[in-house]
C-alpha cells in the first residue's frame, strides 16, 4: 500500500472521471432497464388500479410503506458521517463524507417517491403542498403526512445543499483538468470557484453551520417517519418509544448502507490507498453499537407489551413471536443482532469483508423490521373478526427490486461525474487547524488519520 | 495590470511572501491567496476570515419561524374544520412544521450568505492560476498601482526560483 | 339546537338476515366486489354483520352485531388525513369528502373499527344493474376511501324539505336504508341531542354499551344487548 501524495490523490480520484469502460456502459445499461421495468410496473399500477397491490382490507399499508420507511432509514447514513463527525474533527470522515452524503441525497430521492406511489390518486399528491389553491382548502397540519411532507423537504433539500457545496471546489479541479465541453460544464458547475481564502472560510462555515443544522432535522425526520405509526391507535402502533426507535434504526441501517457502498467502491473504483482497513473497522465499532442500541430497543417495547399484557396488543406480540410471522421475526433478530455482534464484536471477524456480510445481514433485517412493524399490526387490529393476511403481489416486488437497481445506478452515474472522495477534503487534512492541536503535540496528532 | 502573481511550492513559502508584501504596506484586503484547499495551520489562511454567517443563519432561522406560525396559524383559521375533536390552532402539530421550516431558514439563509459573499456564480476575477489545482499557491495583489510595482516584486521573489506572473 | 345524528342498535333483535347490508349496497352505490376480490378482502360493505359463536357445544349461541361508521366524536380518522377529506361535521357526523381524497388510506389504519373502504378499482355494474343507481348518492373512482354516511342524503333530503316547510324535522322521519330495511326494526335511528326522540330514550338503556368504549374515540352508535351469565 503505498501512502498517496497530493499529486497521486487527483490522478487516482480523477480517474474514473477521465477514463470509462465498456463495463461502465454494460452496468449502467443493465441497472437501467430494471428501473425502466419499475417505472413500467408503476405506471401499469396507476392505470389497472390500485388493486393490483396486494394491499386489502385491513393491511391497507405494506410493501409500499416499508420501502419507504427503508430508504428514509438509509438516508442517515450522511448525516452521522459527515455532520456528526465534522462536529466532532475526527479526520478519518474524509475519504468516506462524500460517499456517505451521495447515499443520504440519493435514498431520500428515492424514499420521499414511495408516498406517492402508495397513493390511491397519486397524480393529486401536491395537494399536499401548501399553496393557495381554488379550492381554499389548505393541507391538514394535524396530519403526519403532512409532517412528513414538509420534514423530507427540508432534509432532502439541507442534505442535497450538503452534499453540493463540497463538491464545487472539486468541480473546479475538474474544471482545470480538463478540456472542452466536460471543461464547460464543469466550469458552470464550479460556479467560478478559485479557492481564495476568503472563499474556503466562508464554505467552512456554511459547512459547519449545515452540520449543526442538519442533525437535529436528520433526527426530526424519521421521528416524523415513526410518527405516521405511533399517532395511530393500533395495537403495538401507539407506543412512545417509537421516536427513538426509528432514529435508531435509521441510524443503524444508514451504517450498514454505507459499508457496503464504500466496499464496493473500494474494489472497482481500486481505491485500496484511501478507504483502508481503519475506517471499516471504525464504521464497524459504530454498527456493533447500533445492533446494540438497536436491541436495546426492540428488548424495551417488546417487554413492555409483554409486561402489559393488554389483550390486543399481545395478539401482534404472539403472531410476531411464535406465530406466523415468527421465522421472519426471529430472521430479523439473527441477521441484526446476533450476526452482527458476533461479527463486530471480535476483532478477528471485524475484516472490510466480514463488516460487509454483517451490513448485508442488517439491510435484510432492517427491511423486515419495518415489514413486522406495518404488516401484522395492521393484520390484528381490536376487532378479530377483521383482522387479515397479506399477499405482496408482483407489482410491489417488482417496483421494490427496482428501488434497490435505481439507488445503484445512481450512485454509480454519480461517481462517473464526481469524484467520489472529496479531493480538497483529504488534502486538507494534512493541514490541521492549530486550534486542534496544541505546540507539543504536533508530532502525535492525537490519533488522527492524516489521510 | 490586472494582477501580479507567483506560485509557491508549499505553506511556509507561501507566508513568507505574504508576510513580505504585510512589510511592503499592502493590506490583507488586497492580498489574495488561493489555494486548492484550506490550510489553517498558517496564518495567511485567515485572510478574509470575518463574516456574519453565524448571524444570518439565525435570522433566517427566525425567518422561517415566522413564516410557518403564519402558514400553520392563517390557513388553519381561514376555514376551521373539527377533526377529532382537536382544537381548531393545534400548537403540538404545528410546532413540528414551525421546527423544519425554522430550520430550512437557517440552512437557506446560510448558502444564500455562502453564495453571495463567496461571489460564487458571477464572473471569475481575473487572478486564478489552474497550477493551483497541482498543490502550489498562489500570492499575488489584484490592481496593482503602478508605483509600488518594484516593492510588490521584491516581496514575492523570495527565491530565485520564483517566477514572478502577470495578468 | 344543532342536530346530533346518533344509531342505536338492539343486538338481541338482531338475527343476521342481512337485509341492512343490502339496503345500504343498494341506497349508496355501493359495487360488489366479485368473488375473487372479496375473497381478497376486499369487500366494501359499509355495514357488516359481525358473526360471532359463544360457548361450547350443545350450549352454543350464535350472536350478531351491525357494525357500521361509529361517527366517533374523537374520531382518530380525522386527524390524521392530510387533505381533510375526513373531517366532522357540525350536525355530529364524519363525513368524507371523496373529491378531496387522495387515497392515503390513514383513516383506514387509524380506525379501530376498520369501517373504512377503499376503492380498488373503478366499480362496475353489468347492464342493467346501473340504472339502478342512486342519483342522490355519488360513484366514487378509482384510489378513494369511502365509508357508511348515515345516510347523509336523506338527513340532506329531510333537512332541507323540513327547513322548507318551516317546521322541525320530526323523530322517525328519517331513517337510514339499513333503518329502514331491517324487518326486526333492531336499528333506531334519531337526534341525540333531542332528549324526547327514541334513540336518545334507548341510549339511556341499562342494556346500551358502546363497541371500544375503553378506545376513547367517543362513538355514537349504542348497542344493545341483554347481560346474561356465560
Amino acid at each position: 500500500m503505498k501512502l498517496p501524495n497530493d499529486a497521486t490523490i487527483t490522478t487516482d480520484l480523477l480517474h474514473p472521471l477521465l477514463n470509462t469502460s465498456w463495463r461502465f456502459y454494460l452496468l449502467v445499461a443493465f441497472l437501467g432497464s430494471i428501473v425502466l421495468m419499475g417505472l413500467s410496473t408503476w405506471i401499469f399500477q396507476m392505470v389497472m388500479g390500485f388493486g393490483m397491490t396486494g394491499i386489502n382490507n385491513p393491511i391497507f399499508w405494506a410493501f409500499y410503506i416499508t420501502n419507504f420507511v427503508f430508504w428514509i432509514g438509509i438516508s442517515h447514513a450522511g448525516t452521522l458521517i459527515s455532520a456528526i463527525l465534522r462536529l466532532v474533527n475526527a479526520g478519518w470522515r474524509r475519504p468516506v463524507t462524500r460517499c456517505a452524503e451521495v447515499i443520504t441525497a440519493f435514498a431520500l430521492m428515492i424514499g420521499a417517491l414511495f408516498p406517492i406511489i402508495h397513493l390511491g390518486r397519486p397524480w393529486l399528491f401536491f395537494w399536499l403542498v401548501p399553496y393557495p389553491s381554488s379550492r381554499m382548502i389548505w393541507p391538514n397540519f394535524r396530519s403526519p403526512l403532512a409532517w412528513d411532507f414538509f420534514a423530507i423537504n427540508t432534509y432532502l433539500t439541507g442534505s442535497l445543499l450538503f452534499l453540493f457545496l463540497p463538491m464545487i471546489p472539486d468541480f473546479a479541479i475538474v474544471r482545470d483538468h480538463s478540456t472542452g465541453l466536460r471543461r464547460k460544464i464543469y466550469g458552470v458547475l464550479a460556479l467560478g470557484w478559485r479557492g481564495t481564502t476568503k472563499q474556503w472560510h466562508r464554505l467552512e462555515t456554511a459547512m459547519s453551520i449545515m452540520a449543526v443544522g442538519i442533525i437535529p432535522v436528520a433526527v426530526s425526520v424519521h421521528t416524523i417517519v415513526s410518527f405516521d405509526f405511533s399517532m395511530a391507535p393500533v395495537p403495538m402502533w401507539h407506543s412512545t418509544i417509537f421516536g427513538p426507535y426509528f432514529v435508531a434504526g435509521a441510524i443503524f441501517s444508514g451504517i450498514a448502507g454505507l459499508i457496503i457502498a464504500m466496499a464496493t467502491l473500494r474494489k472497482f473504483l481500486h481505491l485500496e490507498n484511501y478507504l483502508y482497513p481503519l475506517h471499516f473497522q471504525n464504521l464497524g465499532k459504530l454498527l456493533l453499537m447500533m445492533s446494540l442500541l438497536w436491541g436495546y430497543f426492540v428488548f424495551n417495547e417488546r417487554l413492555t407489551v409483554w409486561y402489559g399484557n393488554h389483550e390486543a396488543d399481545m395478539n401482534v406480540f404472539w403472531v410476531t413471536q411464535t406465530g406466523s410471522f415468527s421465522p421472519l421475526f426471529w430472521t430479523m433478530v439473527t441477521v441484526n443482532f446476533v450476526m452482527p455482534v458476533i461479527i463486530l464484536g471480535i476483532k478477528r471477524f471485524r475484516t472490510i469483508t466480514g463488516c460487509v456480510i454483517a451490513s448485508c445481514g442488517v439491510c435484510v433485517g432492517m427491511w423486515l423490521e419495518r415489514f413486522l412493524i406495518v404488516v401484522p399490526s395492521l393484520g390484528h387490529k381490536y376487532l378479530p373478526y377483521s383482522w387479515g393476511t397479506y399477499t405482496p403481489q408482483p407489482v410491489e416486488l417488482l417496483i421494490t427490486v427496482s428501488t434497490f437497481a435505481a439507488m445503484t445506478l445512481l450512485y454509480t452515474l454519480f461517481a462517473k461525474f464526481v469524484p467520489i472522495i472529496s479531493i480538497w477534503e483529504l488534502k486538507a487534512g494534512k493541514h490541521p487547524s492549530p486550534a486542534l492541536f496544541p505546540e507539543g503535540a504536533r508530532e502525535h496528532p492525537l490519533g488522527e488519520v492524516h489521510i | 495590470m490586472k494582477a501580479l502573481y507567483a506560485m509557491y511550492p508549499d505553506g511556509h513559502a507561501a507566508q513568507r511572501a505574504v508576510d513580505g508584501l504585510r512589510k511592503a504596506g499592502v493590506t490583507d484586503n488586497d492580498i489574495t491567496v488561493i489555494s486548492a484547499q484550506p490550510m489553517e495551520e498558517f496564518n495567511f489562511s485567515h485572510i478574509g476570515h470575518k463574516t456574519y454567517m453565524w448571524y444570518i443563519a439565525c435570522l433566517g432561522g427566525l425567518v422561517g419561524f415566522a413564516g410557518a406560525t403564519g402558514l400553520a396559524y392563517i390557513t388553519e383559521t381561514s376555514w376551521p374544520i373539527n377533526t377529532g375533536g382537536m382544537p381548531i390552532v393545534s400548537w403540538w402539530p404545528n410546532l413540528i412544521i414551525m421546527f423544519e421550516l425554522t430550520m430550512l431558514g437557517a440552512i437557506l439563509a446560510s448558502v444564500i450568505t455562502l453564495i453571495v459573499t463567496a461571489g460564487l456564480g458571477r464572473r471569475r476575477p481575473a487572478l486564478y492560476d489552474p497550477e493551483v489545482t497541482d498543490g502550489k499557491i498562489l500570492v499575488g495583489v489584484e490592481n496593482p498601482r503602478d508605483a509600488s510595482l518594484p516593492d510588490l516584486k521584491k516581496a514575492l521573489q523570495i527565491h530565485p526560483n520564483i517566477s514572478l506572473k502577470t495578468i | 339546537m344543532a342536530h346530533k345524528w346518533g344509531l342505536a342498535v338492539d343486538l338481541d333483535r338482531c338475527d343476521g338476515c342481512g337485509a341492512c347490508v343490502t339496503a345500504c349496497h343498494a341506497e349508496n352505490n355501493i359495487p360488489t366486489v366479485g368473488e375473487m376480490q372479496a375473497a381478497r378482502g376486499r369487500a366494501m360493505h359499509w355495514i357488516r354483520v359481525e358473526r360471532y359463536w359463544e360457548g361450547e357445544f350443545p350450549n352454543v349461541r350464535l350472536k350478531f352485531r351491525p357494525v357500521m361508521c361509529q361517527q366517533c366524536d374523537s374520531a382518530p380518522c380525522e386527524p390524521v388525513c392530510p387533505t381533510y377529506a375526513s373531517h366532522h361535521t357540525a350536525d355530529g357526523l364524519n363525513a368524507q369528502i371523496y373529491n378531496r381524497c387522495i387515497g392515503t388510506r390513514y383513516c383506514a389504519n387509524a380506525c379501530p373499527y376498520n369501517v373504512r373502504f377503499f376503492d380498488f378499482f373503478n366499480p362496475a355494474w353489468d347492464k342493467p344493474l346501473q340504472l339502478q343507481l342512486n342519483p342522490d348518492v355519488s360513484v366514487r373512482e378509482v384510489g378513494v376511501m369511502e365509508k357508511c354516511t348515515f345516510c347523509s342524503q336523506r338527513i340532506l333530503a329531510t333537512t332541507i324539505q323540513a327547513k322548507a316547510e318551516k317546521r322541525e324535522v320530526k323523530d322517525g322521519e328519517i331513517k337510514p336504508a339499513c333503518a329502514q330495511a331491517c324487518p326486526a326494526k333492531a336499528i333506531v335511528f334519531g337526534d341525540l341531542n333531542d332528549p324526547e326522540s327514541e334513540v336518545s330514550r334507548l341510549a339511556e338503556s341499562p342494556r346500551g354499551s358502546k363497541l371500544l368504549e375503553d378506545l376513547g374515540t367517543r362513538p355514537n352508535v349504542n348497542y344493545l344487548q341483554r347481560l346474561t351469565e356465560a
